[in-house]
């Protein structure tokens, strides 16, 4: 079989604007394909993104050569397979379910989400993104991970620099300088944190790793806690963002979701829209072929799950927010081992806590200007500004 | 062929011949059968394949597999003795005519 051609002419900065018309194309006309601006072979049909990561065997996420690394200064569970990354998964995996955020951390959710929002005023025009999203996205995840006395400033900044140094292709010793003093202070402040967790065991992550019978060593529980807080921000912050942007864009729909209480549907639809995690990398451990073509072993296969999801064999007019949707089988959690830990945290969290409390409190919020939001991202992607009018 | 009976929430029952060796999940999602979502594809990581074995099932669909226990503490719905991740239930002839039942709610 022929090897997959070759794209000369996307780059990241493309594709970091709006990459959303480019994947199209390559669906319609060159759906496994080498991408030379990225040094990965993209695949951008669902059922090629699938089958990668359901085949873990076959497409590892094991790869040494990433900036993670450097940035985690650890060798993380996202870049293991198998029994280790089991293992590393399921210590910290208990603190995510459904019955613990229930039972524990629901109404502690609701009220955080009611005093960020009781500091805005009707009437007045706010960057939600800034004044919202971000915010209560770090206060929750501060309590589910056990790190107490961290500010929200503290965990936005070190989320976003963990991110910006594992996507530091580019091996600028400047990030991995700035991501150094990240990892200094939350490593500090992870220590101060142990000996109350361990006299106050609680069902936060930390405390839950710490506490094990049989804990993971003390650098995993560390590198759990980087990839929570990497993971556990920019993402409910994005999603959150895009589900506001894609009711008020929509407002007959917006009215349909109240009358039918379908919260959560907005929000399956808001990351199947705009999948907050867009792309996966994983390695080629041996010769394979996929949608016709030859991928050598070595090479590295870019998952895009932000193309599958709008993948026209799965789903009519994706392009589109369009929440009454009848399936909605988006992979914006991935699939396969590494299908996201926090799944079950983001949907309670964003689509039965957050959005509904935000449309409740402000039921006549308008976005009077969509053209002003401004959205942008490869790897991660949103918008980046949020100006809503309350009302 | 191997039938299997899925009874949702509701009481809604669908029947599928499904393919000898494929999972309970894999051939709700091949036959749109509603109320599985099996989303991580029957990694074990996700609990979205949630089920209740019908009683008179329990014995010849064995024992959970290793694992299955602490992933079952992630489903979204009450987890009972008779609770499975479906993509962990092969079907064989031993078991042909199986019942599921499905809960409410999977995420």
């Amino acid at each position: 079989m022929p090897l997959a051609p070759v794209n000369t002419d996307v780059g990241i900065e493309q594709l970091t604007r709006d990459p959303y018309p480019i994947y199209r194309q390559m669906r319609r006309d060159t759906p496994v394909v080498r991408v030379e601006g990225v040094k990965r072979t993209f695949l951008t049909k669902a059922a090629h993104t699938r089958h990668v990561k359901d085949t873990p065997e076959l497409f590892s996420s094991n790869d040494p050569n990433t900036p993670m690394q450097p940035a985690f200064r650890a060798h993380t569970l996202m870049r293991k397979d198998g029994t280790e990354h089991r293992r590393e998964r399921m210590a910290m995996q208990m603190a995510y379910t459904p019955k613990v955020i229930k039972t524990n951390w629901a109404q502690i959710y609701r009220d955080i989400t009611d005093d960020y929002l009781s500091r805005l005023k009707k009437g007045d025009t706010v960057d939600l993104f800034r004044e919202i999203c971000g915010p209560v996205s770090a206060r929750i995840l501060v309590h589910i991970l056990g790190l107490d006395g961290a500010t929200d400033e503290q965990m936005m900044r070190w989320s976003q620099e963990l991110i910006d140094g594992a996507g530091n292709f580019g091996w600028d010793p400047e990030l991995f300088r700035i991501t150094d003093r990240a990892n200094d202070e939350m490593d500090a402040h992870f220590g101060r944190l142990i000996g109350y967790h361990k006299a106050n065991p609680n069902a936060s992550a930390l405390s839950l790793m710490v506490n094990a019978e049989d804990p993971i060593p003390d650098s995993q529980i560390y590198a759990n806690m980087k990839i929570a807080i990497g993971g556990g921000i920019n993402e409910p912050r994005d999603a959150m963002a895009t589900i506001i942007y894609g009711l008020l864009t929509n407002p007959e729909q917006l009215e349909e979701v109240r009358r039918q209480d379908a919260w959560g549907m907005a929000f399956e639809e808001g990351v199947r829209w705009v999948a907050p995690i867009q792309l996966s990398s994983r390695l080629v451990l041996e010769d394979t072929e996929i949608g016709g073509f030859d991928i050598p072993k070595g090479d590295t296969v870019m998952t895009i799950q932000a193309s599958a999801n709008r993948d026209e064999d799965l789903f009519e007019d994706g392009e589109n927010y369009v929440v009454f949707r009848d399936k909605n089988p988006h992979q914006a959690f991935g699939s396969g081992p590494h299908h996201c830990a926090g799944a079950h945290i983001a949907r309670r969290t964003v689509g039965e806590i957050m959005i509904p409390t935000l449309f409740e409190r402000f039921p006549n919020m308008s976005l009077p200007d969509p053209e002003a939001v401004r959205w942008r991202g490869f790897g991660f992607r949103g918008p980046v500004n949020l100006p809503v009018t309350l009302n | 062929m191997v039938k299997v009976t899925y009874i949702a929430a509701d009481g809604t029952e669908t029947i599928v011949d499904a393919r000898e060796g494929d999972n309970v999940m894999q051939t709700a999602l091949d036959n749109d059968v509603d109320g599985i979502v099996g989303e991580c594809g029957g990694a074990m990581m996700c609990a979205t394949c949630h089920c209740y074995v019908d009683e008179d099932w329990r014995d010849q669909t064995g024992a959970r597999q290793a694992g299955e226990d602490d992933m079952l503490e992630c489903a979204a719905d009450e987890v009972k003795p008779s609770s499975r991740l479906s993509c962990q239930i092969r079907l064989t002839h031993a078991v042909d005519g199986l019942v599921v039942h499905l809960p409410r709610d999977q995420v």
